[in-house]
């Protein structure tokens, strides 16, 4: 009957005068009336001035497809052709309400999708540019702060050399220790921030498990001694000496959790367990059981225990970002790993984590088994350093970090365009070079002095990016510019002077 | 005899020609999307500065997806204005303007034509002036046909405008 009432529409035919006066019409879809006026019935209608004043009386017909024809509440969706005769005009209305209400319901939905998939695209471009303004906001407060924790941290460590009363070797232990606090809390914010945004990279690299797990066994026992706690360790004697994962998420997930089980822990002991679940060819889980004999957690406050700043403890005293467990998780997940903990209040927790690890059939080297120790040249002569850095603060720092060696020597310039002519008027044994100074950044002074150069002294000269920003990013960014190694600010001194040692043993050795 | 001006509203779906439409004859306003088949027609009766009245009939079209060519010929006879109506927030509604304009000059060389970004209750207006003006949009004036913002001032100029 639709399709019906589609193909045969009803039909009025109504005539009027040029002057617009209804002088014939029907009543099959609107009840006009003969001696009305046209232009009364429907203000469409007022097209029949311009068809007359536009001298468009051509007796050619006009057609007007799908117009909606009201007459007080009832309306129709008409086809209206108009014929123009000599002395009058006919009008033919064809009702195909049905045929358009039917089209209109197609016609909205497809609006509808194109406009929602529109709105989502927007609103997609919305969340990546307030993304993209978070990451780079925390970036830039994250160089900002470290900038000066670098110092904070530098002059507490000289500090420390000097002659120094009880009280005041206390309070420089404190200043370094909340310090390193803060570092850490940056560290949190930066991990949080790219696990959220998903730019953080899980590598695939082989390293030195064994010596991981020293590490973590040396520092925790002298942890466990200055608390007065046992700390206990089992590790399955079959592991792999060198396996493949990455190591500073493993690191880092361990770390926080043997951090916690301590902080929580006043009496009894820690227990860190490592054992295989399955190893099949080269291929490798192993379970990290963390057991501590602390505060516990209660029931009711596990499910929300890798929620953000969450903390559960009132104790002011045991300090924390609230951040630490939500990154060992996503960490943990991003590893394709496992974690669960049960706890007991006042009896103590115990993390079990499973992580899938790869390795190589191959024995290592030697030479790999320990961090290569580097000795400077044997020489009488002083090492000369040029330092790249526009902070007075930093160059202060460093000044008196490298000078205190009694081995070098150091010139200063203040940005990339000073560091050119530094090195064009004087050897060089290394640079030390800010990525962030003006001028000419870091990268691009280093690329200048790899390639511009035709004197293998100045082009080859060791240089050693450092930087607030202690992302990947940056790492990959110097070493593609042709620099040789990184150091990520707040830095220690024994770190900065053994990357310092270590490219000019290199370059001697050449 | 009374003075009447047909004035059509032109533009790609979806992007507020019928709530101005509404919103400049009945004073209403709905966030509820309906498409517009064909056209709908109304009349306004506007007072023009010089204290004459002014019958706007308002064509009130269905949105094209491309550009304004695709709207039916026939809508477009005997208009005495154009407004081209766009999003302020679809590019794609306003990425054609400068051809389309061209268009309607070209073929409706007596017909006045105007263009106005629509949604500014849902934009910065600074920011999105200086965009427009980066991007080379023409626009008469920018509306909200949700918070009424420069709707009646601009059918009023418009009016004006025409019956010079």
């Amino acid at each position: 009957m639709k399709d019906k009432l589609q193909f045969n529409p009803q039909v009025q035919v109504t005539k009027v005068s040029y002057q617009g006066i209804i002088k014939q019409t029907d009543t099959t879809l609107f009840s006009w009336s003969k001696g009305k006026s046209i232009y009364d019935a429907h203000p469409f209608f007022e097209i029949l001035r311009t068809i007359e004043k536009e001298g468009t009386v051509d007796e050619q017909e006009l057609n007007f497809p799908c117009i909606h024809i009201e007459e007080g509440d009832f309306e129709r969706i008409c086809d209206l052709t108009i014929k123009p005769d000599v002395d009058q005009i006919t009008i033919f209305l064809y009702d195909y309400t049905d045929k358009y209400q039917d089209l209109n319901h197609i016609a909205q939905q497809k609006n509808e999708s194109i406009l929602l998939a529109r709105e989502l695209e927007l609103k997609n471009k919305y969340l990546q540019e307030k993304e993209e303004f978070k990451n780079s906001f925390i970036a830039n407060i994250n160089h900002e702060i470290r900038t000066p924790l670098t110092s904070i941290l530098g002059f507490v460590e000289v500090l420390e050399k000097t002659q120094l009363t009880f009280e005041q070797e206390e309070l420089a232990r404190i200043i370094k220790r909340e310090s390193k606090h803060l570092n850490s809390l940056i560290d949190d914010m930066i991990d949080i921030s790219k696990i959220e945004s998903g730019t953080l990279k899980i590598v695939q690299e082989r390293f030195a498990f064994q010596d991981l797990i020293t590490g973590f066994e040396e520092t925790y026992a002298k942890a466990a001694k200055e608390k007065e706690i046992t700390f206990e360790t089992y590790i399955e004697p079959n592991i792999q000496e060198y396996l493949i994962g990455d190591r500073t998420r493993v690191y880092q997930i361990l770390n926080n959790l043997l951090n916690n089980a301590f902080k929580f822990t006043e009496e009894g002991k820690v227990t860190f367990t490592i054992s295989k679940n399955y190893q099949r060819t080269n291929k490798l889980s192993l379970n990290f059981k963390i057991e501590d004999t602390g505060i516990g957690i209660l029931e009711e406050n596990i499910p929300h225990l890798f929620d953000r700043f969450t903390r559960f403890d009132r104790d002011k005293q045991i300090s924390g970002t609230g951040l630490g467990l939500a990154i060992v998780k996503n960490l943990v997940d991003l590893l394709n790993g496992e974690i669960k903990v049960t706890s007991k209040p006042e009896k103590g927790t115990t993390f079990t984590i499973k992580l899938p690890f790869k390795f190589e059939v191959l024995k290592p080297t030697t030479a790999e088994r320990k961090k290569k120790k580097y000795s400077l040249p044997t020489s009488k002569k002083k090492f000369r350093i040029l330092l790249v850095e526009d902070e007075e603060i930093t160059q202060y720092l460093i000044m008196k970090i490298l000078i205190s060696q009694g081995t070098y020597f150091v010139d200063i310039a203040i940005n990339g365009e000073q560091a050119i002519n530094c090195i064009e008027k004087r050897k060089y044994n290394l640079i030390l070079m800010d990525l962030g100074v003006s001028k000419i950044d870091g990268y691009k002074a280093t690329q200048m002095i790899r390639n511009n150069y035709g004197d293998k002294f100045i082009s080859e000269i060791p240089i050693i990016g450092f930087s607030g920003r202690a992302d990947d990013t940056a790492r990959d960014k110097c070493i593609r510019s042709g620099m040789d190694d990184f150091i990520a600010k707040p830095f220690e001194q024994e770190e900065l002077l053994y990357k310092i040692v270590k490219q000019i043993a290199k370059k001697a050795a050449e | 005899m009374k003075l009447s001006k047909k004035v059509v509203i032109l533009g790609h779906f979806g992007v507020g020609k019928t709530s101005l439409f509404r919103r400049f004859i009945d004073n209403e306003f709905s966030e509820e999307y309906k498409v517009t088949l064909g056209v709908q027609i109304k009349k306004k009766i506007v007072q023009l500065p010089d204290g004459r009245e002014l019958s706007m009939i308002i064509w009130d079209t269905e949105g094209h997806s491309n550009t304004v060519e695709d709207t039916r010929k026939s809508y477009l006879l005997g208009s005495h204005a154009f407004i081209y109506v766009f999003d302020l927030t679809r590019e794609d509604t306003y990425k054609n303007l400068n051809q389309d304009l061209e268009y309607l000059k070209s073929n409706y060389n007596n017909v006045t034509a105007k263009s106005i970004g629509n949604k500014l209750d849902l934009v910065n207006e600074k920011e999105m002036v200086a965009r427009l003006a980066e991007q080379n949009i023409p626009f008469d004036c920018l509306t909200s046909a949700k918070t009424n913002k420069n709707v009646q001032d601009f059918f009023s100029d418009l009016a004006a405008e025409i019956t010079k």
